[in-house]
């Protein structure tokens, strides 16, 4: 199973105890972020929303590619993979 | 006896700590970058609090000792796949071993395991009039909270722009309870909803002696709120949002601000209200506090009483000043502090 790299957005590292990056095993960005909830299963409900889905301003970024771009959540992953969490940012 | 006020602002909670409430050690920010929304403490000693983002998301931190703080992983949330979305807790609540939880979107949550797990008052959250809630310009929020000690089945819960409910099976069925309220938004189909409350107190030792910081105005009840009745002599605009009361004197405090449009102080000069016959006259109260070019507002649950004696009343307002009394209003200290807009204000006796 590939190791993939998930990097968390600063505010919410407070809520894992200052961890900005985890390591988990998965074939694809949903499976690893299955795995991250497993290990931090409080992420859940600020990463997704009632729907199931992305809150409407979280990003998830596969290496560099915004998941909504591609098929997203079921694209593969390979060893070394960085999956980025992060904040919409827009407006000033 | 010290005293603790968690104040939350839209960028952080803020721990203020006194032994005399007149000199404040003040630490800071817990949650740094997130809402904190409302604070409340269990039988057991921890302490709950309230925060949310508007990117991520709200959820409840629970700690001993106000510095390790854990996630409650049964934070309130309406199921997945629900239409409705859980964007903040507005109010949490303690009777006895029970808590409630109002957020936003409106509804109620009930808490039997200490603030581990929650489960949706569904009588409530599911009533035969929500097909016409809808949101005022602070949300569709559940915020007014109320249990009676003698007897808990008996809740109070406060909508915005809906009006008040009460229950007295516990929850199981509800009904609108704003008789003598003017009406704000009247529904074609539910003329028993379209109330706008904003705050409610009640006697600690009757619980049907109610009062309301409404939007039309200041209201009271004396029936658990069969029948309303204004109580405006004295104050300076009908306007505002919190309330609060002095659970020894029964004196109630209140912060008008200059009507729904401008939603300042009136004049720009900050007062607080202050009446000791449970609302028959108000008196301006001011020592301390600015009386000129003062326009920020004061929220719903940045008002707070403490249980002492004579009795503690804080508050803070939507340009971060915070400001206390310890002498039920005589006076006024304003905090050496400029924080984040001030959301909410808890205190506690330690």
């Amino acid at each position: 199973m590939p190791r993939v790299t998930i990097q968390l957005p600063s505010v919410l590292t407070a809520i894992v105890g200052d961890i900005r990056e985890v390591v988990v095993e998965g074939d694809s960005v949903s499976g690893c972020l299955e795995a991250l909830f497993v290990v931090h299963p409080e992420l859940r409900l600020h990463v997704f929303d009632e729907s199931g889905s992305f809150r409407q301003h979280v990003l998830c970024f596969h290496n560099d590619t915004n998941t909504r771009w591609t098929d997203g959540m079921q694209q593969e992953t390979q060893d070394g993979d960085v999956i980025t969490l992060m904040q919409a940012v827009s407006g000033g | 006896m010290s005293t603790l006020a968690i104040v939350g602002t839209v960028k952080g909670g803020f721990l203020l700590r006194s032994d005399d409430r007149r000199h404040w050690d003040v630490e800071g920010p817990l949650f740094k970058g997130w809402k904190v929304t409302a604070a409340e403490r269990t039988a057991a000693g921890d302490y709950l609090v309230a925060t949310a983002s508007d990117v991520y998301g709200p959820s409840l931190h629970r700690s001993r000792d106000l510095s390790q703080w854990q996630q409650v992983e049964g934070s309130p949330a309406y199921a997945e796949g629900s239409d409705r979305k859980l964007n903040q807790v507005w109010r949490l609540f303690t009777a006895g071993d029970t808590f409630y939880a109002g957020v936003d979107e409106a509804g109620l949550f009930r808490s039997v395991d200490g603030g581990e797990t929650w489960q949706p008052v569904t009588a409530l959250n599911d009533h035969r009039t929500r097909e016409a809630w809808f949101p005022g310009a602070g949300g569709l929020c559940a915020h007014g909270l109320l249990v009676d000690p003698q007897n808990p089945q008996r809740i109070w819960c406060g909508i915005s722009a809906v009006g008040v409910f009460r229950s007295d099976d516990g929850g199981d069925t509800w009904h609108a309870k704003n008789d003598g309220v003017q009406v704000i938004i009247e529904d074609e189909k539910h003329k028993d909803i379209g109330f706008c409350v904003h705050g409610l107190v009640a006697d600690p030792d009757d619980a049907n002696r109610i009062w309301r910081q409404d939007h039309t105005g200041m209201y009271r009840t004396y029936d658990g709120g069969e029948q309303w009745e204004r109580i405006e002599s004295g104050l300076s605009s009908r306007f505002g949002f919190p309330i609060a009361i002095d659970p020894k004197t029964l004196a109630l405090f209140a912060v008008p601000l200059e009507s729904d449009e401008y939603r300042s102080p009136v004049d720009g000069s900050l007062a607080v209200y202050r009446s000791t016959d449970h609302g028959d006259s108000w008196q301006r109260t001011q020592e301390g506090l600015p009386q000129q070019h003062f326009y920020a507002g004061v929220l719903r649950a940045a008002l707070a009483t403490d249980a002492q004696d004579p009795c503690g009343v804080y508050f803070g307002t939507t340009s971060g000043t915070v400001h206390v009394s310890a002498n039920a209003g005589e006076s006024w200290d304003t905090l050496p502090v400029t924080l984040p807009r001030v959301l909410s204000v808890s205190v506690f006796d330690e």
